[in-house]
């Protein structure tokens, strides 16, 4: 077999799929795809994927996977890796590398993921290369180079591997890579059956749950939008709702909007409010005091719209918007949903 | 004979008075008086022996210091003697009281004589002109407590103001027995000597004298005699908290925590209610009840004696010990006005604080917020739980110089106005005017918090970290004065550092202001800025005793107009003890009510000289502002409007 | 039941870093230390557990708290003991150098922890999700390889399920992705990472500091590094730092441009 790249899939979670009633992936499987063909190219080597299930599940994620340009879509069946486990899949992705021996396999960096890569890069005698937001391409001959992000972003790290007949795994980063990126074409779809024992499996999972009701609980929300005095009245607050809406955003409010009872107090942020750190937190009309900011800060983006120029807002802003929150707003929700 | 005696002598006969003596009394009279003398005195002692107990077997205050004695004996003077804080407070019912306290000190000398008669023995001489004065004195002092005490019978019972807390039928029998002891004194003056009437009176005199003693212990009428002490014997400082010793110590947690100090003012507490009445929090109707409080830890003391080991926090308090809660203990603003107004020389931050202490430093205490709070300080540094980097790009933008020893002035941010916008305003403004008047000064490279919050929340362990990360730094950098716009680290590090090591000299900006008003009244162009109402910070105010600078600074940059409370009786605008951090009041804010009291003068703007009441205002002039708020200023702010823009650097003006 | 909780110190979250000539690490002469906010939550969760399993009459439980690092890892190990640990392991690695820290890469790091850990026998091996940090998130996942212990990560809360002793299961509920939950029944020993704000962290108390003096504090040493498999090249500060970049135009302009951030770098949509 070649020694080039291994994208391994990652499907999504079962019952959504059966739902919707076809293959799912995990949209970021797509773009890991899309990071193993961009690095198989620059290598010069061939591409291939692999898919875990059980093996009538993913015969039509693997017949998928063959209209991509791949050397190989290797379906990796058995009826104990019909619901996920650290040890099922760390055990049958050992051998499938054994059989692949690919110099590189790229994971897409989810929760699964982040569970069992790093045990299987230890069975390997290796190290998982995690979260790679980059891929450069150096030196002569030429070798790829990751780059990581330390201290939460305040610095970049640039990572090579280095060890000489080894593979090398890495995971990326959600949305580093483009997923409309991955290229079309044709691959043979091989089955591989590794050899599973039961009781190699130590964990016993159960169906995943999701709480019907949630209260809210803005401090694991990934995406904020919070609304702050400059809002005006009640009546405007559905513009706003409609952006959280259109972002798939929590809505959240500083202390006067909850003071006037527009939106309710668990929605409040700040120092007599919830704490939150999303990846995005969009600030309407907030002027930005400190007991909103307190709230806040740990948010990894921040990008505020506001009339006043002067608002201390602008101050923890990554991008800000100077103007009329309600044109802005209709338009940023009308542009999100295309 | 001298002049005075003349004078006397005069007095006396011309007034004609004189005390209607009881025949002589029989052998057993006399011995039935003996036995009642024993007999009250006996059941005295009885009464008194387990609060003597309680007091004493408490806790030794480690700290107690009576030098100076000079402070002492003047506060003595003032505030005993003179009644000068029980009538200043209440007028007309403070002044009763003392006319009442003035007539026992006179009939000290006719009470020792009434029973000395009983056994024969003329001490005071009556017949001679100084006894004929000194009973014709007495006489008057009788008439003078028979009105007062009639008044304040008549205050209590009938218009029985809500401070005084339930009726209670002790307080009705003791000033039932002081008129008795006033109307018999005075009828001895009228009826004729030796006769019947004038025996039942010397009888009725003396029985009420003999049944009014046994009372004093164990009702508030103990303040007769404790609170002389108590007055005396005060910690010195506002808010003075002991240093916790050894490895078992850890602030209020069980009776063994108790000091004897403490264990004295709980006994001495006259019950008035002042300090309720004052309370923001009682006010606006929170759990704390800081009479209640104190009762709280007499009615412990009965319960359980002294160094006991049960908690002084109980899951479910009877009685009286009900008022001793976690959640009233952390419901204080800290303002200080319960210690200040009591006149009895009850301080009750240091038990509040101290309960709190104990709750903190266990671990006891769990509060979302409080928790946060702690967090920020042990990982970040500041209350509010930015980044050092923010405060950095702050001193970056307002070209602000690093202090390197060169400077006069330490300029002092604190965590307001490191990263406050408002709080970064104020700062600015007053490095302004420090710019204007040509006065150097650098501010620290790295600062953390003082520690104000984690010290009035009662967290030992993150405080000590703080005052002595601070004292670090400023040894380090050289700093010989401070200056800043909190009056919150300028308690903290003038005072509660001390525990700790020697800080600078450190002064508030209405000092430094204050202090340079000639010049700055110089540099200042164009029209003063119309009416301004002066908010007094407690910690500016209460806590230092600071009072006429910022008036002096107000007054430079517009007409100084005063809100009702005021001074030493300013009311809390809510942020202190922590108080700013613990997420929302239930109920009526404090801010609320202080921000109305100060719209109610119609002065055009508000000044302030700290940074957390003016946060406090700013939030509540949204709510009850109105259509034409005023506008909110800081002190240093009005001064920098005032000066021209030539006489200022070329730094960025916003924050 | 024993439990250890391995625990990391990182610089300050919010400490202004350098990187060092060589460009290769982060400049630590001037860094305030920490400890790692994931493996506090997972230090809150042996604490609880600890509670628990006296309160279900499991008997009294011992936390074991771990740390690799020079000298200075031992304030982060003392606060844990402030803060309710009963005991503190210190692998001794150099300050700077041959087998620092930053020189072993996170399997040899993973490596040292785990040798730590075999001496303890623990039933329950509990740390945070990842570090501040490197934020590689596979510390934990690798020791439990390295012990041959089946993990769970990502667990938000641990029942005990059955009765005491080796041999037992516990059953932890861990987080997926999209607001999904599932239970997983392990068997014991298992290693365990914490999700972070499933608990609320307590607060170092005077009490605990001054307990923790008289609680053990053993130096272990460590062992010879082994040869790393990566390699950091180089590190530097992202190109673009914190600033705020104003967008002007008409309100459709602006919209466009924000859509195209959100998707390409702030990646939310």
């Amino acid at each position: 077999m070649s020694a080039g790249v291994l994208v391994v899939m990652e499907t999504k979670d079962v019952r959504e799929r059966r739902a919707e009633g076809g293959a799912a992936w995990h949209r970021v499987s797509l773009e890991a795809l899309a990071a193993g063909q961009m690095l198989a190219a620059e290598l010069g080597v061939a591409c291939s994927a692999g898919v875990l299930g059980a093996s009538a599940a993913i015969a039509p994620l693997a017949a998928e996977l063959s209209a991509r340009r791949l050397e190989t879509v290797w379906a990796v069946g058995d009826d104990l890796l019909a619901v996920y486990t650290a040890d099922g899949w760390t055990i049958a992705l050992e051998q499938l590398i054994a059989q692949v021996e690919p110099k590189f396999v790229v994971f897409p960096h989810t929760y699964q993921v982040r569970d069992y890569a790093p045990a299987l890069a230890t069975r390997l005698g290796e190290v998982l290369i995690g979260d790679v937001a980059a891929v450069q391409m150096a030196g002569e001959p030429r070798e790829p180079l990751f780059v990581r992000q330390w201290m939460q972003g305040k610095l970049n790290a640039v990572y090579r591997h280095r060890k000489p007949g080894g593979v090398c795994l890495l995971s990326v980063q959600a949305g580093s890579f483009r997923a409309d990126a991955a290229k079309a074409g044709q691959s043979q779809v091989l089955e591989f059956a590794p050899k599973l024992a039961a009781e190699k499996i130590r964990t016993a999972p159960s169906e995943p749950i999701r709480e019907a009701a949630r209260t809210v609980d803005l401090s694991v929300a990934e995406v904020i939008v919070g609304v702050g005095r400059g809002i005006g009245e009640q009546e405007n607050l559905k513009l706003v709702e409609n952006l959280a809406q259109a972002l798939g955003a929590e809505l959240a409010a500083s202390r006067p909007i909850c003071d006037a009872g527009w939106l309710p107090l668990e929605r409040q942020v700040g120092s007599s409010g919830q704490t939150v750190a999303p990846k995005l937190y969009l600030a309407v009309g907030i002027s930005g005091a400190i007991q909103h900011l307190v709230g806040m800060k740990g948010a990894k983006t921040v990008i505020a719209i506001n009339k006043d120029a002067e608002a201390p807002i602008f101050e923890v802003a990554d991008i800000g918007v100077v103007g009329d929150l309600f044109e802005v707003v209709p338009a940023l929700t009308r542009a999100i949903r295309g | 004979m001298t002049a005075a005696g003349m004078l006397v002598g005069i007095v006396g006969l011309r007034l004609n008075l004189r005390l209607a003596e009881p025949a002589s009394l029989g052998l057993g009279a006399r011995v039935l008086l003996a036995a009642l003398m024993l007999g009250s005195a006996g059941l005295f002692a009885w009464r008194g022996a387990p609060i003597a107990r309680a007091i004493w077997g408490s806790k030794k205050d480690t700290d107690l210091r009576l030098r100076p004695l000079g402070r002492r004996g003047w506060r003595f003077f003032w505030e005993v003697l003179c009644q000068a804080k029980v009538i200043r407070q209440r007028r007309l019912p403070g002044l009763a009281h003392a006319l009442v306290y003035w007539g026992f000190l006179a009939f000290a000398l006719v009470t020792i004589n009434d029973l000395a008669e009983g056994f024969g023995c003329d001490l005071l001489a009556r017949a001679g002109a100084f006894g004929a004065f000194y009973v014709a004195f007495a006489g008057a002092w009788a008439l003078l407590v028979a009105f007062a005490i009639a008044g304040l019978f008549a205050r209590r019972f009938l218009a029985r103001p809500k401070w005084l807390g339930e009726v209670s039928l002790e307080s009705g029998v003791i000033a039932l027995l002081i008129f008795a002891l006033m109307a018999t004194y005075l009828a001895m003056l009228v009826v004729p000597q030796r006769s019947p009437a004038a025996a039942c009176l010397w009888w009725a005199h003396t029985l009420v004298l003999l049944a009014f003693l046994p009372i004093i212990p164990g009702t508030k009428h103990l303040h007769l005699l404790l609170s002389p002490l108590t007055v005396f014997l005060k910690r010195p400082e506002f808010s003075q908290l002991s240093k916790l010793e050894g490895d078992e110590e850890f602030g209020l947690v069980t009776g063994k925590d108790l000091t004897r100090i403490i264990a004295l003012q709980a006994y001495s507490c006259v019950e008035c209610g002042r300090c309720t009445e004052h309370c923001p929090a009682a006010a606006t109707g929170k759990v704390l009840n800081p009479k209640e409080v104190v009762l709280g830890v007499k009615a412990y003391l009965n319960s359980y004696g002294p160094g006991s080991d049960a908690p002084l926090l109980q899951d479910e308090p009877e009685g009286r010990q009900k008022a001793l809660s976690m959640p009233a203990a952390f419901a204080c603003t800290t303002c200080g006005s319960c210690e200040y107004q009591c006149p009895v020389g009850v301080q009750h931050l240091p038990v509040l604080i101290g309960l709190r202490r104990g709750a903190v430093n266990t671990g006891a205490w769990e509060d979302r917020y409080g928790t946060k709070l702690f967090l920020s300080l042990e990982r970040q540094g500041n209350s509010l739980g930015m980044g050092a980097a923010e405060r950095d790009k702050f001193i970056a933008k307002q070209r602000f110089p690093l202090f390197d020893g060169s400077q006069e002035y330490c300029l002092w941010l604190g965590c307001m106005g490191s990263y406050d916008p408002k709080g970064r305003e104020i700062v600015a403004d007053f490095a302004r005017v420090m710019q204007a008047l040509g006065t150097s000064f650098g501010v620290l490279k790295k600062e953390s918090c003082a520690g104000d919050p984690a010290r009035r929340l009662g967290n030992d362990l993150l405080f000590g970290e703080l005052a002595e990360q601070g004292l670090k730094s400023f040894a380090q950098a050289g700093v010989k004065k401070i200056v800043t716009v909190c009056p919150h680290c300028l308690r903290t590090i003038a005072s509660d550092w001390r525990e700790y090591g020697v800080a600078p000299e450190i002064e508030h900006h209405s000092e430094f202001m204050a202090r340079h008003a000639a010049l700055l009244e110089r540099l200042m162009v164009g029209e003063q800025g119309g009416s301004v109402v002066y908010h007094d910070p407690c910690y500016l105010g209460r806590y230092r005793e600071v009072y006429e600078p910022p008036r002096a600074v107000v007054a430079m940059a517009g007409e100084l107009v005063e809100a009702e409370r005021h001074r030493e009786r300013s009311f809390c605008c809510g942020a202190g003890g922590g108080l700013a951090f613990l997420g929302e009041e239930a109920g009526d804010r404090v801010s609320h009510g202080r921000t109305r009291e100060l719209m109610e003068t119609g002065a055009k703007t508000i000044g302030t000289a700290c940074p957390f009441c003016n946060s406090m205002f700013r939030d509540a002039l949204g709510e009850v502002g109105g259509a034409a708020p005023p506008q909110l200023l800081d002190i240093a702010q009005l001064v920098a409007r005032r000066l021209p823009a030539q006489a200022l650097d070329s730094g960025e003006l916003k924050g | 039941m024993k439990i250890v909780v391995a625990v990391k110190q990182v610089p300050e979250r919010e400490a202004v870093l350098r990187v060092t000539p060589d460009g290769r690490s982060i400049d630590e002469s001037d860094v305030a230390w920490t400890m790692n906010e994931p493996d506090a939550y997972a230090l809150e969760e042996a604490l609880q557990l600890k509670q628990r399993a006296a309160e279900a009459g499991l008997g009294e439980a011992e936390v074991v708290v771990l740390s690799a690092g020079p000298e200075r890892v031992q304030s982060t190990l003392r606060e844990a003991l402030a803060k309710g640990a009963d005991r503190a392991l210190h692998v001794v690695t150099p300050e700077s150098g041959e087998g620092s820290l930053a020189e072993r890469g996170s399997l040899d790091v993973a490596r040292l922890l785990a040798e730590a850990v075999k001496g303890e026998q623990p039933e329950l091996v509990l740390t945070g999700l990842q570090s501040d940090d490197l934020g590689a998130g596979q510390t934990g996942v690798v020791m439990a390889e390295l012990l041959g212990l089946p993990h769970a990560t990502l667990v938000l809360q641990v029942e005990f399920a059955g009765q005491g002793g080796v041999g037992r299961r516990i059953k932890v509920r861990r987080e997926l992705e999209d607001g999904w939950t599932q239970f997983v029944e392990v068997p014991l020993p298992a290693l365990l990472t914490i999700q972070s704000g499933g608990n609320r962290l307590r607060y170092a108390t005077l009490m605990g500091i001054k307990r923790a003096r008289q609680k053990e504090m053993r130096e272990l040493s460590a062992a010879t590094p082994t040869q790393r498999v990566d390699e950091v090249v180089k590190v530097s500060p992202p190109l673009r730092l914190k600033q705020t970049e104003m967008l002007t135009g008409a309100a459709e302009e602006i919209a466009a441009k924000l859509v195209e951030r959100l998707r390409f770098e702030v990646k939310v949509l």
